[in-house]
C-alpha cells in the first residue's frame, strides 16, 4: 500500500482537558474593589452554598461521584485599571479562604482580547454567523461591517427623503425565533475609535465563556494554557498570565459546561452574551471531540452551546 | 436528501503566478485557521470553511414554496497560483418540526439546510440546476461572488491578469445511489453536474466537483485563447503572441483527478471516455505547440533565406 500526505495540507486539532463544570465564583470590577475586602467576603459568602449545590449535583450525575468541578474568578482590567496583581490577588484569595472557598483559576478580562499573542476576540468575531431573518437568501451586509449583532429584524429606518412624503408609520422590530411575541435584542460588539477597536463587555464575556468551554483553537492549538502561580504576583497587570492556576490540585480550567454565580446586575450582559453565543460557529471537529469525550464518560451534553451555559443570579 | 452546490472558477487577478508564500494571506479568511496547502502534484491552497446563514425559499422546478433554514458552507481555493475557485454547497434535509428553531440548532449542523414542510429531492435538484434568477430563492451565487471578490481584493494581488477570461459557473447536485456522473455543458458559462455516490456524503464529492469545474474552465479558457489567436488568418508572429499567455499560465495546470478520493476516480474516468476532456485538451495543446513550432521554423527559414 502506498500513502502520501503533506503536513501543510492536513488539519490537526488539539483537544482540551476538561472538567465537568467550570464555576465562575465572581467577577471583580473597579467599583467592587473600591468597596474593599469586606465586599468580596460578602460576595463569596453568598456564592459558597451555590457552589456546594453544583458539586453535589455533579457528584450525583457522574459515575462513581468523581465530579471534576473547577472554580474561576475574573478580574476586569479592561474598563479601568486599578491597583496591582500583587495587591489584589492575595486579597481575593484571603476573602475566599475566609469562606472556605477555593479559587482554582484567576483570569484577567484583557486576556479575552488577546492572550499570549493570539487575538482571541478577533478569532471569535470571525466565527460569528448572524441569525438570518426570514427571507435571507444569501450574502448580506454583516456584523463584521456594522459591529452590531441582533436576534432578529430591526425596526425599519426611514430612508432619507422619505420623511418629506407624509407621516411615517412605525414598524416593530421582530425576533427571529419568537414565540408569539418578540424579545428583540441588539448588541454592540465593538466600537472603532482613534485608538483602534474597543470590544464591548458582552463580547469579551462571550469569549470568556468559550474559553471556559474549551472550544477555541488557534491554528489547531489551545490558545490559553493556565500558568501555575506561586505566592508572588507581579506589580503590573500585563505581566500576569492570562489565566493563572492558583490551586495546584485543581481539575482542568475548561469544562463541558459552565455555571456563573453572578450579581443580578449582570443579567443584561449575560442576555447579550447568550445572543452572541447562539450565533458563534464552533469548529465541528472541536465539538466532535467534546461530544466523544463526554460520551466516553456516559454524559449527555446539551446539543446547543448556549444550553451548556448556566447561571445563578443573586 | 440532496446536496447541492455551485463552483465559480476564474483567473486570479494577478500578473504573475502567486507564490506559495503569499497564498496564506490571500486565502486567510478566518483568524486562527490555517490555509491548507499541498504541493504535490500541483500547488493547491484551500481556505478555511466559512458559513452563511439563510432562511428563504429553495429553488423548485414545480414552483412549489419550499422554505429552508440553515447555513451554506463556502470555501475558496487557488490552483497553481493562477486559478481561483469559490465553492458553496448545502446539504438539504427534512426538518423534524414544521417551524423554525433557535439559531443555535442550525449552527450545530454546519452546511445543512432544513426544509420546513414537504419537498421532493428531484424537484429541488431540477429547480437548482435550472439556473433561474434568484428572485425570492436561495442565492448561493451571491455568497460565492462575495467570497471571490474578497479573495481577488487581497492586498498582495496586483489586479492585472495576463489575459482576458470569463468565470464559469458549475452547479452540481449529488445524492447517494449507484455511482454515476452526468455533465451538461450550457451554452454560456453555465455547467450542470449530477452525481450519485455510494455510502455517506463526504467532502470528497465536493473535491470532485471542484476538480471538474477547474478542468472544464481550463478547457473553456484555452479554447477561447486559441479562437482569439485566429490561426491561419492572422500573421504567424501575431498568432504566437496571442497564444503565449496560454503557454505561460495554463498548459501545466492540467491534472485531472489529481486531488480526488480514489473511490470517486471511476467517475472522472467515465467522463474521460465520453466526452473525453483530456483528449480535447491534448489536441488543443498540440495545436498551440504546433503553432509555435511552425512560427519558429518560419523565423529560422527567414533568417537563413532572407528575402
Amino acid at each position: 500500500m502506498t500513502t502520501f500526505s503533506e503536513v501543510t495540507a492536513e488539519r490537526q486539532i488539539k483537544s482540551a482537558p476538561l472538567s465537568h463544570v467550570s464555576v465562575e465564583v465572581g467577577h471583580l470590577y473597579l467599583e467592587d474593589y473600591q468597596l474593599g475586602a469586606d465586599r468580596l467576603r460578602e460576595q463569596f459568602a453568598l456564592v459558597t452554598p451555590w457552589l456546594e449545590t453544583v458539586r453535589r449535583d455533579w457528584r450525583a450525575r457522574v459515575p462513581g461521584g468523581r465530579a471534576r468541578v473547577s472554580t474561576c474568578f475574573l478580574i476586569d482590567d479592561c474598563f479601568g485599571r486599578f491597583s496591582t496583581p500583587a495587591e489584589v490577588v492575595p486579597m481575593i484569595r484571603k476573602a475566599a479562604d475566609d469562606n472556605g472557598l477555593t479559587i482554582d483559576y484567576l483570569a484577567r478580562e484583557s486576556a479575552c482580547v488577546s492572550a499570549d499573542g493570539v487575538p482571541l476576540a478577533k478569532l471569535v468575531a470571525d466565527r460569528l454567523v448572524p441569525d438570518p431573518p426570514p427571507d435571507t437568501r444569501g450574502w448580506r451586509r454583516s456584523t463584521s461591517e456594522t459591529g452590531w449583532l441582533a436576534n432578529g429584524v430591526r425596526s425599519p429606518m426611514p430612508r432619507s427623503g422619505q420623511a418629506m412624503r407624509g407621516p411615517l408609520r412605525w414598524e416593530p422590530p421582530s425576533q427571529n425565533a419568537k414565540r408569539g411575541h418578540s424579545i428583540f435584542v441588539d448588541v454592540e460588539l465593538w466600537k472603532d475609535g482613534p485608538d483602534g477597536r474597543v470590544w464591548s463587555c458582552p463580547f469579551l464575556a462571550s469569549v470568556w465563556q468559550l474559553l471556559r468551554l474549551g472550544l477555541l483553537r488557534n491554528e489547531g492549538e489551545l490558545p490559553v494554557q493556565p500558568v501555575s502561580a506561586g505566592d508572588a504576583f507581579p506589580a503590573d497587570w500585563d505581566e500576569l498570565p492570562p489565566v493563572v492556576r492558583l490551586n495546584p490540585a485543581a481539575t482542568p480550567f475548561s469544562a463541558y459546561t459552565t455555571m456563573s454565580v453572578l450579581s443580578t446586575r449582570f443579567l443584561q450582559v449575560e442576555l447579550a452574551v447568550r445572543t452572541i453565543l447562539s450565533q458563534v460557529s464552533v469548529d465541528p471537529e472541536v465539538l466532535g471531540q467534546v461530544q466523544e469525550r463526554s460520551a466516553d464518560e456516559r454524559l449527555r451534553l446539551a446539543e446547543q452551546l448556549v444550553d451548556r451555559v448556566s447561571y445563578v443570579f443573586l | 436528501m440532496l446536496i447541492m452546490g455551485e463552483v465559480r472558477t476564474g483567473l486570479l487577478q494577478n500578473s504573475a503566478e502567486v507564490p506559495e508564500s503569499d497564498l496564506s494571506s490571500v486565502l486567510g479568511l478566518l483568524a486562527g485557521e490555517r490555509v491548507r496547502i499541498s504541493r504535490r502534484p500541483i500547488l493547491h491552497a484551500l481556505s478555511p470553511d466559512l458559513l452563511t446563514g439563510v432562511d428563504c425559499l429553495l429553488p423548485s422546478a414545480a414552483q412549489a414554496k419550499i422554505r429552508g433554514v440553515g447555513t451554506v458552507v463556502s470555501r475558496c481555493s487557488i490552483t497553481g497560483g493562477r486559478v481561483v475557485q469559490s465553492s458553496s454547497y448545502v446539504r438539504v434535509t427534512k426538518a423534524e418540526t414544521g417551524h423554525r428553531l433557535p439559531w443555535s440548532h442550525y449552527l450545530a449542523r454546519p452546511g445543512v439546510i432544513e426544509v420546513l414542510g414537504k419537498a421532493a429531492a428531484a424537484d429541488l435538484a431540477d429547480g437548482f440546476l435550472a439556473f433561474g434568477l434568484p428572485g425570492e430563492h436561495l442565492d448561493v451565487g451571491s455568497i460565492s461572488d462575495r467570497l471571490m471578490d474578497t479573495v481577488q481584493a487581497a492586498e498582495s494581488l496586483d489586479r492585472a491578469s495576463p489575459f482576458r477570461s470569463t468565470q464559469t459557473r458549475l452547479r452540481w447536485v449529488a445524492a447517494s445511489g449507484e455511482p454515476g456522473v452526468r455533465f451538461v455543458l450550457g451554452e454560456g458559462v453555465e455547467r450542470r453536474v449530477r452525481i450519485t455516490y455510494e455510502g455517506e456524503f463526504s467532502t470528497a464529492v465536493l473535491d470532485l466537483c471542484e476538480d471538474l469545474a477547474l478542468h472544464d474552465w481550463l478547457l473553456t479558457t484555452l479554447l477561447v485563447i486559441v479562437e482569439r489567436a485566429r490561426i491561419g488568418a492572422a500573421p504567424r508572429a501575431e498568432v504566437s503572441a496571442r497564444l503565449a499567455p496560454a503557454v505561460d499560465a495554463l498548459l501545466h495546470l492540467w491534472m485531472p483527478g489529481a486531488r480526488i478520493h480514489p473511490s470517486l476516480a471511476p467517475l472522472w474516468e467515465s467522463l474521460e471516455l465520453a466526452p473525453g476532456f483530456t483528449r480535447q485538451w491534448q489536441s488543443l495543446v498540440e495545436r498551440v505547440r504546433d503553432q509555435f513550432a511552425v512560427n519558429t521554423l518560419a523565423l529560422l527559414l527567414r533568417e537563413t533565406n532572407p528575402v
